[in-house]
């Protein structure tokens, strides 16, 4: 029996060691604010792509807990309009040269004053390609951008942009290469907010437990894949006006148990209910639900750089009037999207109801006629890229049908198995086929739903993935940018839009509704931009 | 017995070797760029993605990857994320969520499912028997996630016995649910095994003799039968202990718990070589040390196999 004991104390000397690793690795019971009545509200959300620093934060994940940290120079109102936050002023007389004026008041979380060299030294590491952030394309209109970025193996001479300067603690002075007159609205974005002295000695623990400017500060550290818990900052200037007395961001991996945890009352709020939820919800949260318009637009998109058969704008828009919008609204979506008419979101100044006219309309005559004039496309064939990852498998299955019945076509539904896979290939003009597209705002102007998505220079840096290019466009976009007023810019700027809808490089589908719900501890509360308004939240 | 133990621990290295480099070249085999994954729907800034492919070493060949993330993993450097993070704290992080998931499942089902089946061996044919048999059949042909959906509503929602999701409210109270679900087929099959290699041992002639030396049925049941049908069941529970490691992936997502399963899935997502090899290691070497286990319990279960 020797052997057998001896390898019984083995054997129970290794369970042991797993046993204690299991109970002294510890962690993730500690119990968050969840009890009624505290003032402290749980949101969802899902875990952060990158750790948290403004500047790398590029996702509306942990673009909300950017947003409750911190406090930029402007900000949306509850009706998507932007508004001075801690600017007390903005002025220009060019679009190119801007004076900002700041509030006084505000202070960082570990005490430090808010001045404007707080976002002069953000923005500079922001725009350093040194830094690689993910947000540094958004600071390539402020002057001496090109030189913190040289390109690949090369290093920037310089660590400051040319176009910042303080003229003193409370004055921000701006100087863009360029006229823009989008600027402002640009800086409500979160990648503009200030960051303390604290952040560039340390910048990587910084992103563990950030110190911003905003209403509520971190309690504690950033828990991975599990909570990030905040509570309000009592010096905030407007503290006074905001009801709720902490946040506590709980992740999610799934939206299912996130809509579970709504509806036992385990979470107060959830932005997106699932598609497994939207048939029921409005009747699990009685009165505790927003629906309304959101900012993205969903396209079908045409290779047209260099596939000859989509360059024939007529066919495109024969395509684009075979599209049934409202029945793909209603019954794939279950009315979480609206049909698209325009290219620019509803919520933006500068949308026109019914811009899109007849192109966007269902009229199967008027499309096969179309389509027949275009001269059609090759072998009647047409390819529907997707990307199987993220619930379009429906929609365009449903388009395909569609097309198919309408125009005759032979329609093939292509999964990929990731967007970046469609896009790769459309990179390398692989993939012939027509594609699946997306754009949500930045910031909130017209002129982020066409720069970015149809201009010349998107088709390097930016999601023009058709490769359409129109002088006329690009001209009609330079006048907006330098436009004396907002109204004459938003003008000029749907002058742009109209170009794009005769030319349709995409053809504009639907647009995003925000389906969110709310628990009975909240009375109400207001979102924009995809994120909750702290001050217009009231408790129950 | 210590040398036989030594022999099989040196074994894991090349094992460990092999898996890594094998995981490594599937994953780098995977369409889509992981920096580009980065920047989500968004194209990915071109010169900001070549600094950062640049950085993490994407643009060299395979073998020059591998080599970067091995020679780092030997100096104790288990590398960083696309986004920055230590590899090392992701796993001392999420390793204890889902060992404690783990072995309280195993608990679970090795404890129910030996008792249950040893209940309806002495039963056969009795109605404990076909409830077993029938409980069984039900755990086996039903789906995690819907078992697991299931549950969640009916005790989580309905009886709010349970939290819905996440890890809260620490152990035992947020793991019970879960546990249950991942054990659940693994229990059924132990219930049903641990049946028929009892019914074989009852009939057995040194259970016969032990009744005929008058030896207390307990003692007889519990000692002369049980012992010797445990050597199919302790195979199988050693094999299933990574099984539940790994088959976490789903519960773990229905319950909202921050462990390694989801993680594998998100990285596998992201095309995050390093990420995804590291954990797969992590899997395999419990593999590796549960059977040596499994291999050392043999001996004390039967005494005529030994380890010289």
């Amino acid at each position: 029996m020797r052997g057998a004991k001896s390898a019984k104390w083995v054997a129970i000397a290794a369970v042991v060691a797993l046993g204690a690793t299991a109970c002294g690795g510890g962690g993730g019971d500690s119990s968050s604010g969840s009890g009624k009545g505290n003032g402290v509200v749980s949101v969802e959300i899902g875990e952060p792509q990158n750790s948290l620093v403004p500047s790398n934060t590029y996702e509306t994940e942990g673009g909300q807990v950017i947003n409750a940290l911190f406090t930029g120079l402007t900000k949306l109102d509850a009706s998507n309009k932007v508004v001075n936050a801690m600017a007390e002023s903005i002025e220009t007389k060019d679009n190119k040269v801007w004076t900002i004026k700041l509030k006084s008041g505000y202070t960082f979380h570990n005490g430090e004053k808010v001045t404007a060299q707080s976002f002069i030294d953000a923005w500079n590491y922001g725009a350093n390609q040194t830094n690689a952030q993910q947000t540094n394309p958004l600071f390539s209109h402020i002057a001496g951008y090109s030189d913190l970025n040289p390109g690949e193996g090369k290093k920037p001479t310089t660590d400051k942009l040319s176009g910042l300067k303080a003229v003193d603690d409370s004055t921000l002075q701006v100087t863009l290469s360029g006229a823009f007159s989008a600027f402002p609205s640009q800086l409500s974005f979160t990648a503009f907010v200030p960051l303390p002295k604290a952040f560039f000695k340390d910048p990587k623990g910084f992103g563990e437990a950030p110190i911003g400017n905003g209403p509520f500060e971190m309690k504690g550290k950033f828990k991975h894949n599990e909570q990030i818990d905040t509570t309000k900052y009592d010096k905030y200037p407007d503290a006074s006006k905001i009801e709720v007395k902490g946040v506590n961001f709980k992740i999610y991996s799934n939206p299912d148990t996130a809509y579970k945890d709504l509806v036992a009352g385990n979470l107060d709020s959830l932005l997106t209910i699932p598609t497994s939820g939207l048939p029921t919800y409005k009747k699990d949260l009685p009165n505790r639900t927003i629906d309304e318009a959101d900012s993205a637009v969903g396209y079908i998109g045409f290779p047209i750089k260099y596939n000859k058969a989509f360059q024939n704008a007529d066919l495109r828009k024969a395509i684009s009037m075979a599209i049934d919008r409202q029945t793909i609204a209603d019954k794939v979506f279950l009315g979480a999207r609206t049909p698209a008419d325009d290219y620019i979101s509803p919520i933006i100044d500068g949308y026109r109801k019914g811009a899109c006219g007849d192109a966007c309309t269902l009229n199967v005559a008027k499309a096969k006629e179309l389509y027949k004039q275009s001269g059609g496309l090759p072998g009647n064939k047409l390819e529907l890229g997707y990307n199987a990852d993220g619930g379009h498998k429906e929609w365009i299955e449903a388009v395909a049908n569609q097309l198919q019945q309408n125009l005759g076509l032979k329609v093939t539904a292509k999964p990929f198995e990731q967007f970046q896979t469609i896009l790769n290939d459309l990179d390398a003009k692989k993939y012939q086929g027509a594609f699946r597209m997306a754009w949500s705002m930045d910031y909130p102007d017209a002129e982020d739903y066409l720069r970015p998505v149809f201009s010349k220079e998107a088709i390097a840096n930016g999601s023009n993935y058709s490769g359409y290019v129109n002088e006329d466009f690009e001209k009609l976009l330079v006048k907006g940018d330098q436009a004396p007023t907002h109204e004459e810019a938003v003008k000029n700027y749907q002058q742009a839009d109209d170009v794009l809808l005769k030319d349709m490089p995409y053809i504009p589908v639907y647009f995003y509704t925000l389906n969110a719900g709310f628990s009975d501890k909240i009375k109400s509360m207001k979102v924009a931009g995809h994120q909750i308004l702290w001050d217009t939240v009231k408790l129950s | 017995m210590g040398r036989y133990v030594v022999r099989r621990l040196l074994q894991v290295i090349p094992v460990v070797i092999g898996v890594t480099f094998i995981i490594f070249c599937l994953v780098f085999a995977l369409p889509g760029d992981p920096i580009q994954a980065l920047a989500g729907d968004k194209r990915a800034d071109p010169n900001i993605a070549a600094i950062l492919r640049a950085h993490y070493h994407l643009n060299e060949p395979l073998y020059q990857q591998y080599w970067h993330y091995i020679s780092g993993v030997f100096t104790g450097d288990l590398g960083e994320t696309y986004n920055g993070r230590a590899i090392s704290d992701i796993v001392s992080e999420r390793f204890p969520v889902t060992l404690k998931l783990g072995l309280t499942a195993f608990a679970i089902e090795a404890v129910i499912g030996v008792v249950a089946g040893i209940l309806s061996a002495l039963k056969r044919g009795k109605f404990l028997d076909n409830v077993v048999l029938v409980a069984t059949l039900v755990l086996i042909s039903i789906p995690v996630f819907v078992f697991g959906s299931v549950l969640q509503l009916e005790f989580g929602m309905n009886l709010k016995l349970t939290p819905v999701a996440g890890i809260e409210k620490g152990w035992p109270q947020s793991y019970i649910l879960p546990a249950v679900v991942l054990a659940a087929t693994s229990m059924a099959y132990i219930a049903r095994l641990v049946r028929s290699s009892m019914t074989e041992s009852i009939r057995a002639d040194y259970v016969r003799t032990a009744i005929a030396k008058g030896l207390p049925r307990r003692r007889v049941i519990g000692v002369h039968a049980l012992r010797n049908s445990m050597i199919p069941v302790v195979t199988f529970l050693g094999f299933d202990l990574g099984a539940l490691m790994g088959g976490a992936i789903i519960t773990e997502r229905v319950f909202n718990m921050p462990g390694l399963g989801g993680q594998l899935a998100q990285s596998l997502y992201l095309r995050e070589r390093p990420v995804v090899v590291g954990l797969v290691t992590l899997l395999v070497l419990i593999y590796l040390v549960a059977n040596l286990v499994v291999d050392l319990m043999y001996a004390v279960l039967d005494p005529r196999i030994r380890y010289e």
